[in-house]
């Protein structure tokens, strides 16, 4: 395949050098991933993780496989980021996604067995009448193993008494004047250090007793508790052991109900089917403003992408030019707001805005309420956008600018072209080659822009008969205000919202997608 | 070349292996103390710094290791997230109106105190931490609102609010609830009613009742379009700026703001939040900073150790009151340093009225719509029927 | 008249761009000597001057560690993230496979999912992560980058294939035949083509990475641990006003390594060596 000739003689020789040094490149990164496995291997295997094992192998496995092969060329690309993105973004993602069909939110965490252990132990109190001993944590056999012993003090008699699963026995001890013991004959006490590290086994050992059970208070202290509810498992149940007052499991809701309807706090995580949805579609307070909230957003996103585009390109082109002194000053000043950390600008801006006190008003004269009127709030919004913004679109349009060789606008000005209708012409389709799927992507960015609105007007101005849905309002700042903001955070719920939210941007990226096929063609 | 390859990758393998397994042996070494015994902390960044010498001293007493770790942000959906998935701290501190949320999350355990450890606290301290009967944490400072005055600008502490003129309260653009409390309730405004035994009652809902309405009546004439003193442009962040730059006579705030108000070099006084001319008491909530243990702790009898027993000794209280001036709800703390900051005795006799900040978890529905009822009627928006439809949101959102 | 037409007018655009950017900068630089420290914010001009807030900052609190933090995880991730998404941007232009464009637009829509519901799973992950592998876990500069990498296919991927849309596939067509393997028509020929882009994408995600606070946050709890970001955020956030100066101050020493990277990447972006490329 190769042509004679001195011109390819001399660029075949580092090209050979190339080709030797890329398989050992390879190698090398191979060797070292695999290594990685087996590192990662061992501890999966400690915990008899097997089907993380068998991810792990059949990953190292693929990989090795696909490294080693000539073919899948394009997955050899693509293989590392899609490994990490499938790891850190679309596990979270389905995982998120996945909590919609449920009651997953404050009050609905865990399982029904974690809310009956926390019902239980919520439960727990001090016998009526009963005492406060002190604790010494002791054991007859080895600190580290043997079966654990309470010596509790009585602060009165200071009589001590071990006590163990089994239950108390009275024993003689030498006790210090706070009551603890320092020796007792046969039984070996545990310092501190010792004892925390088995502080489980010391938290579920209950001494029973005639009214209820010694517990452990800490290390030093122990109490006579009893459980005032109990989980029964015939009747599916949290029996009240005083007033034998019930409450029923209730799965379709995750939560112990009374029969009067009486819920206790503690519940648990259930599927609760399509309920999220049909909520965010029938509940009129998410339903009502949506359309509304759903205009502004697309606006506000149009405003922020659009404008930075346009403020970003300006300076590009403005400083695209040998001929201005001075330009890698104005180049490190412009990228400057995009330099300071972005919540932190966003709160000085809302400070700025403000009516009284703000430097815009201060500095105009004027005793304009920015945040007050809705017209100003979405004005304000969107300026603080541009400013963060522009440096972004300043730093890439700069980039692809000198992308565009000069040979080609300069070729259409020798035509006879203006300045401007050679940059129309030339210059902004090639840009746009570029900067379309940049575009696309700022705009589904800024649909979504939480802490813009978060960090500024929190969404206000507000009507003053609906609190729940203010002027500057994105989706995404509506949404949390209905999950979080109510009784607890409602993760279920949320997540209803964003996956009608993420249909949305889909479809409406999808489609300007579609567009960018014809540009990309002109090129390939 | 394929086969020569793999063999050579096979060999690289090895080389990795074992210059990575002497590596990770290390690291086990390493990784064993770290598996004894271990206390985790959790807490915002002011207190974290101020734990960290006690934590250590606590840690060397007992033969153990105290990590004592900072959460910048969002500190109890953290905490409460972090537990469920086993990742939370053994200790957590925070407020005392998570309570609520914390028990219905199964994140955090009763404590049981003896006799002498709850009569050495402050008895409003110990209310506020007592959720459905049970003591959920061992308080360590106390936090109300007061009314704190330049006596160069105004001399004398006025009697009722309407006389306090160039006052500043904090507002910001979506209201305040928290500021705003003392005021609402001076003009007979509740949030929660209260059962038989003096808990809250989220069924007895006060926002949207005509008492409400009542109140934000009187509440519009201190607003924009009447004397002033409630602004949407006096903020979080800059209420206090406000007043040490002497554009204020009067600000309505807590604790934390005597740190700058000395540091400006204001003559201050500091006096209960006054009500409404023949209205009732103005009732300050009272804030309760608290050591919780958690359920989920990996070290729960050492947890339990450090916070009955090692909180409620006065060094800590002290220490925690040197990082930050806030009233110590230990008695003895408080005797201690009270002689040397007689602000302290001013902000507990201001809050004598306050009322605890309510735990229960639908407290959490409050906040956002009656603060925007707020900014809404300071505004100048009508009271009525602003307050209703915050009633009727909040309602909603309760069920 | 010619040079306002051709130069004068670059100085205007620019000359009225710079104090639309500079002012809430000049604020921030006022607070952050106003001796005071608090938020004053009707004025430009600080009413005194002082490097009080410098000095506590770097005094009082951990400021020297989250700025190591920072400026370790945002460099190490942000390089890593321009080579996976350089390699992506590759297939994605340069090659046709099935589902390419289907990858490309879920690339996007990922993106899209509101990150503080994610925060959930990440602890779900991590909680084992952290149990398994305490190296990649929590409070670990490897665990942070890991999970930082894992956005590396994303907006960036998208900026660079419209870069390598622009470079003339008749370049690549004649390397190939002259017998350079994929590998070779990729590091060696295309990659230095695109110079400004990588520097540019490297430079978008440095700031990327050291603004992260989401996750930073519940990912790095130990003091020593923290980034600029949630340490600042902490100073704000744990004492309501009286922070602010240093809070401005930290704001201002934040931005100094992104200067520097721009300045190092500047010649990079600005003078790229495309003028080559067309010659090629």
């Amino acid at each position: 395949m190769q042509l004679d000739g001195p011109a390819t003689e001399r660029q075949v020789r580092p090209a050979a050098e190339a080709e030797r040094t890329f398989p050992l490149i390879k190698i090398i990164l191979l060797g070292l991933t695999t290594a990685i496995a087996i590192w990662a291997a061992f501890p999966l295997i400690g915990h008899k993780a097997w089907t993380g094992l068998a991810i792990l192998a059949a990953t190292t496995a693929g990989l090795l496989y696909l490294y080693l092969t000539p073919r899948h060329i394009p997955a050899k690309y693509l293989a590392p980021g899609t490994i990490l993105l499938i790891a850190f973004q679309i596990f979270p993602v389905l995982y998120t996604a996945s909590t919609a069909f449920t009651n997953f939110g404050d009050g609905h965490r865990g399982s029904k067995t974690e809310a009956v252990v926390a019902i239980q132990t919520a439960s727990v109190t001090q016998v009526p009448g009963s005492r406060q001993y002190a604790l010494t944590v002791a054991t007859k056999a080895d600190a580290a193993t043997g079966p654990l012993v309470f010596l509790i003090t009585d602060p009165a008699t200071r009589q001590v008494r071990a006590g163990d699963a089994n239950g108390l026995t009275g024993i003689e001890a030498t006790v210090t004047s706070a009551g603890r013991v320092t020796a007792a004959e046969g039984y070996t006490i545990l310092t501190a250090g010792q004892a925390g590290l088995r502080s489980q086994e010391i938290t579920a050992l209950a001494v029973p007793t005639d009214g209820g059970a010694i517990r452990s208070s800490g290390l030093s202290r122990a109490y006579e508790g009893k459980a005032g509810r109990a989980y029964d498992e015939s009747c599916d149940c949290i029996r009240d052991t005083t007033t034998g007052r019930t409450w029923q499991a209730d799965e379709s809701i995750g939560a112990f109900v009374a029969a009067d309807g009486e819920r206790l706090a503690q519940g648990w995580k259930v599927t609760v089917g399509l309920g999220n949805f049909s909520r965010v579609l029938t509940d009129p307070a998410v339903s009502g403003p949506f359309l509304r909230t759903l205009a502004w957003n697309f606006a506000f996103a149009l405003g922020s992408t659009g404008g930075t585009f346009v403020l970003g390109l300006l300076c590009a082109i403005a400083l695209h030019s040998k001929r201005v002194r001075g330009r890698t000053l104005y180049r490190v000043l412009l990228i400057l707001p995009y330099a300071m950390p972005s919540f932190a600008m966003l709160l000085v801006w809302r400070d700025m805005f403000n009516t009284d006190f703000g430097l815009i008003n201060n500095l105009f004269g004027t005793d304009v309420d920015w945040f007050g009127g809705s017209a100003s709030a979405r004005f304000a919004v969107i300026l603080v956008q541009l400013w963060l913004g522009y440096p972004y679109m300043f730093l890439v349009a700069t980039g692809a600018l000198q992308a565009i060789p000069g040979e080609l606008t300069e070729a259409s000005r020798i035509d006879g072209a203006g300045a401007w209708a050679a940059f129309r012409r030339i210059t902004l389709p090639l840009l746009m080659v570029a900067l379309t799927p940049l575009l696309i992507s700022s705009f589904a960015f800024n649909f979504n822009n939480f802490n813009a609105i978060y960090l500024t007007t929190e969404g206000a101005p507000f009507p003053a008969d609906n609190p729940a849905n203010g002027a500057t309002d994105l989706l995404i700042t509506y949404t949390y205000r209905l999950a979080f903001g109510g009784a607890g955070a409602q993760y279920g719920f949320a997540a209803a919202i964003s996956i009608f939210i993420f249909l949305i941007v889909a479809v409406v990226s999808a489609i300007s997608f579609r567009r960018t096929r014809r540009q990309e063609e002109v090129y390939s | 070349m394929r086969l020569r390859a793999v063999g050579v990758a096979a060999a690289m393998t090895c080389a990795f292996l074992v210059t990575g397994c002497g590596g990770s042996d290390k690291t086990d070494v390493k990784g064993e103390p770290a598996a004894a015994s271990e206390l985790v902390i959790w807490a915002d960044d002011k207190r974290s710094d101020a734990l960290k010498p006690f934590a250590d001293k606590f840690g060397a007493e007992n033969g153990v290791t105290v990590k004592v770790q900072a959460i910048s942000k969002d500190q109890q959906t953290t905490f409460v997230t972090a537990s469920q998935q086993g990742s939370g701290p053994d200790v957590m501190v925070g407020a005392h109106d998570w309570i609520g949320n914390l028990v219905q999350n199964g994140a955090i355990d009763p404590v049981q105190l003896s006799a002498d450890q709850t009569g050495g606290l402050a008895a409003n301290a110990l209310k506020a931490v007592t959720f459905n009967g049970q003591t959920y944490g061992v308080p360590y400072a106390l936090e109300n609102l007061a009314l704190i005055r330049n006596t160069d600008l105004a001399p004398k502490a006025p009697s009722t609010i309407e006389e306090a003129r160039k006052l500043c309260v904090q507002v910001g653009q979506n209201g305040d609830a928290y500021h705003l409390y003392p005021l609402y309730s001076s003009a007979g405004g509740y949030l929660f009613g209260t059962t038989a035994d003096g808990d809250y009652d989220p069924k007895d809902l006060g926002v949207g009742k005509p008492e409400s309405v009542a109140a934000f009546k009187k509440i519009a004439t201190l607003g924009e379009k009447g004397s002033g003193a409630l602004k949407r442009s006096i903020t979080l962040e800059n209420s206090i700026a406000t007043f040490t730059s002497k554009k204020c006579a009067y600000l309505i705030s807590g604790p934390w703001a005597i740190t700058d108000v000395k540091k400006a070099g204001i003559k201050y006084d500091i006096s209960p939040v006054p009500g409404f001319a023949g209205g009732k008491p103005a009732q300050p909530f009272l804030g309760v900073q608290t050591f919780y243990v958690a359920s989920k702790g990996k070290n729960k009898a050492l947890a339990q150790e450090f916070v009955t027993n090692y909180v409620t000794t006065p060094e800590l209280a002290v220490a925690l009151y040197q990082a930050e001036p806030r009233p110590p709800a230990l008695t003895a703390a408080f005797d201690q340093v009270k002689g040397a900051d007689p602000d302290l005795q001013k902000f507990i006799d201001a809050g004598k009225n306050g009322i605890p900040l309510p735990a229960i978890p639908e407290m959490a529905a409050i906040w956002d719509p009656f603060g925007k009822a707020e900014a809404a009627v300071v505004g100048g928006a009508d009271p009525a029927k602003t307050i209703e439809s915050a009633g009727k949101t909040i309602q909603a959102a309760i069920k | 008249m010619k040079w306002v037409k051709q130069v004068g007018w670059r100085h205007v655009v620019a000359i009225l761009m710079l104090i639309f950017a500079m002012v809430p900068i000049v604020f921030v630089v006022s607070a952050a000597f106003n001796p005071l420290g608090t938020l004053s914010s009707s004025q430009l001009i600080p009413a005194g001057a002082s490097f009080g807030n410098f000095s506590r900052l770097l005094g009082d609190t951990a400021f020297g560690s989250w700025f190591l933090n920072s400026v370790v995880i945002a460099a190490t991730a942000s390089a890593a993230s321009v080579l996976l998404s350089a390699l992506a941007a590759y297939a994605f232009s340069r090659r046709r496979f099935r589902g390419r464009r289907v990858g490309l637009l879920s690339l996007l829509l990922i993106q899209m999912f509101p990150q503080f519901l994610a925060i959930v799973a990440i602890f779900l992950m991590f909680s084992t992560v952290t149990g398994l592998w305490p190296a990649i876990g929590f409070n670990t500069w490897w665990g942070l980058i890991l999970l930082y990498l894992g956005g590396a296919l994303g907006v960036n991927t998208w900026l660079m294939k419209g870069f390598f849309d622009t470079v003339p596939r008749e370049l690549d067509e004649s390397a190939t035949i002259d017998g350079a393997s994929h590998p070779r028509v990729f590091f060696k020929i295309l990659l230095p083509l695109v110079a400004p882009i990588l520097a540019v994408t490297g430079l978008l995600a440095f700031i990327g990475t050291i603004n992260e606070f989401l996750i930073a946050n519940v990912f790095l709890t130990d003091t020593g641990a923290k980034t600029l970001s949630i340490g600042l955020w902490g100073l704000v956030a744990g004492e309501r006003d009286a922070n602010f100066g240093m809070f401005c101050a930290g704001t201002l020493l934040t931005a100094i390594p992104t200067v520097l990277v721009f300045q190092l990447l500047q010649r990079y972006i600005t003078d790229g060596l495309t003028a080559g490329a067309v010659k090629g």
